[in-house]
């Protein structure tokens, strides 16, 4: 039995839910999550969630870490993990779970070529502070709340080096993906000339998204988190117009 | 009106500062008042190039500190009428340029009449090449036929849709053109490097030229001398092609096939 795999440590991309506070008023959270799951019990059952202070953080006040967590087990949910920009600052240590930092995702998105930046539209941050929200959004998932959006589209070649995110819409493409470029959605996308950089569809978990493409020559191609390298492709459908969807699970890749 | 063409590449040792002495002499020699300007700072090669390193007494950096005029900074060619050179400081680095600065320098290029600016981009991605593109009206992407070159061109051709003045201010993109150096249409057959259509399929801008693999041009950097200036070789004739071009004119590329040679001019030619 010496040769069986006893463990392995691998990286792997999940989707969690996320409960985003918008306040730090433990009624109003208390409240307002007791609607949420009221409003599909089953659902939210034993569902584990990431807790987003980004908001909080931004307005620059502080939570009861303890009631926090207390409150968000109560509903019956499972809290994980927190996302915090600064994951040293008190709001941060008033947590008493795993902290990520949620900076790095939406700074990786926008760091590199800010030619698109415009089209990476800040939202999660806040309004303002001057201005706090009058009234409580606790937003849970996308999928839940999901709005009809313009799809992004790019007329250009996207260029090695340069990062696209179509957030919570579609992303088109009429040019090419050079190699070393990233195009991301949370919805499908769609490449009219040859993919030859990284797509990632669904980001935000949508599973049920698409990548089409006339010519797959993709280094990498990921849908809500399952992805594909180069290798991996078929032989026989390089170069040639293709789609990758997600067939329960699996990452599927068939001729258009 | 003054045109402002950068020539770039990303990736280093692919004949930016070659194609840069080329296109300034070329662009002089048809009667437009040119100054091609040595933005690598540190590394200055270009007056090298255009044999005027003994004449070098100001550089960029002075000039972009204010401490010498463009007159006292400019040097005259000494072949071609109109053509002037802006040289590098050899003994400073990239951080010693600004925007501002630099803005300042273009506007009295600009009030000196120049027809046309040549900026010669140093290799890279980072400030210096980013302070090069960054007036650019027109850019010069200069590409080996190899993929690490054509991956490094794309990443600039990106970097100067966002990075560049035009894009900032959201003016008309900066006009791309592709100009391949280093073609060798014996080693493209054999499938040792890229061929034309290659490049142009993966860059997708339109081809201003193809140079080929030549002695001269290390012949003439060594003489100082830009190749532009010696008619007699491929090299030469391809760079005078790529003038037409950018200034409007529809010509045949060539160069693209292999020659037909007998088996003796193989050998000596």
């Amino acid at each position: 039995m010496s040769s069986t795999i006893g463990v392995e440590l691998k990286g792997g991309m999940y989707t969690f839910m996320s409960l985003k506070l918008h306040t730090n008023d433990m009624t109003v959270i208390d409240e307002k999550l007791a609607d949420k799951v009221l409003q599909a019990p089953g659902f939210f059952k034993d569902t584990p969630v990431v807790i987003d202070l980004s908001v909080l953080e931004d307005q620059g006040v502080d939570i009861d870490g303890k009631a926090l967590l207390e409150c968000i087990r109560r509903h019956t949910l499972v809290p994980i993990v927190a996302s915090i920009g600064d994951r040293t600052s008190p709001l941060a240590l008033s947590i008493a779970i795993p902290l990520i930092e949620s900076g790095a995702r939406r700074s990786a998105l926008s760091q590199e070529e800010p030619t698109q930046s415009a089209d990476l539209p800040d939202k999660e941050a806040p309004s303002n502070t001057q201005n706090p929200i009058p009234d409580v959004d606790l937003s849970v998932s996308r999928e839940v709340e999901y709005v009809v959006k313009a799809p992004l589209l790019i007329d250009k070649p996207v260029r090695s080096g340069q990062q696209v995110y179509a957030r919570d819409t579609d992303l088109i493409v009429m040019g090419q993906v050079g190699p070393g470029a990233e195009i991301i959605a949370d919805n499908n996308i769609h490449i009219y000339g040859p993919l030859r950089g990284r797509a990632l569809c669904g980001v935000s978990g949508n599973t049920s998204s698409r990548i089409f493409c006339q010519s797959l020559e993709a280094e990498l191609v990921s849908v809500a988190g399952n992805y594909r390298m180069l290798e991996t492709i078929p032989e026989e459908l390089r170069g040639k117009p293709a789609q990758i969807w997600l067939d329960k699970d699996r990452l599927t890749i068939e001729p258009l | 009106m003054t045109k402002t063409i950068v020539v770039t590449s990303g990736k280093g040792g692919v004949g930016k500062t070659t194609t840069s002495a080329s296109i300034a002499t070329g662009l002089a020699k048809r009667g437009f008042k040119t100054v091609v300007i040595d933005f690598d700072v540190g590394l200055r090669n270009l007056d090298l190039v255009m044999g005027c390193e003994r004449r070098v007494v100001y550089d960029l950096v002075n000039l972009v500190n204010q401490e010498a005029s463009l007159h006292q900074t400019l040097i005259k060619d000494k072949r071609i009428e109109n053509l002037y050179i802006l040289p590098a400081s050899q003994t400073r680095d990239k951080d010693a340029l600004t925007i501002e600065g630099i803005a300042r320098v273009m506007h009295k290029l600009k009030k000196s009449d120049f027809d046309y600016i040549i900026c010669d981009s140093p290799a890279g991605i980072e400030k210096g090449a980013k302070m090069a593109l960054y007036f650019a009206d027109e850019a010069i992407v200069t590409t080996n036929p190899e993929v690490s070159s054509v991956r490094d061109s794309d990443r600039i051709l990106g970097i100067l849709q966002s990075e560049s003045k035009r894009s900032k201010m959201n003016e008309e993109p900066v006009k791309e053109h592709l100009l391949i150096t280093r073609y060798n249409p014996t080693r493209v057959k054999d499938g040792q490097m890229l061929s034309v259509d290659d490049i142009v399929d993966l860059l997708a801008i339109p081809l201003l030229g193809i140079i080929p693999e030549s002695p001269s041009v290390l012949d003439c950097s060594n003489a100082g001398k830009p190749v532009i200036l010696d008619e007699e070789s491929e090299a030469g004739q391809a760079y005078s092609d790529a003038i037409d071009r950018l200034l409007g004119e529809a010509k045949p590329h060539r160069f693209m096939e292999a020659p037909k040679k007998g088996f003796l001019a193989r050998l000596f030619g």
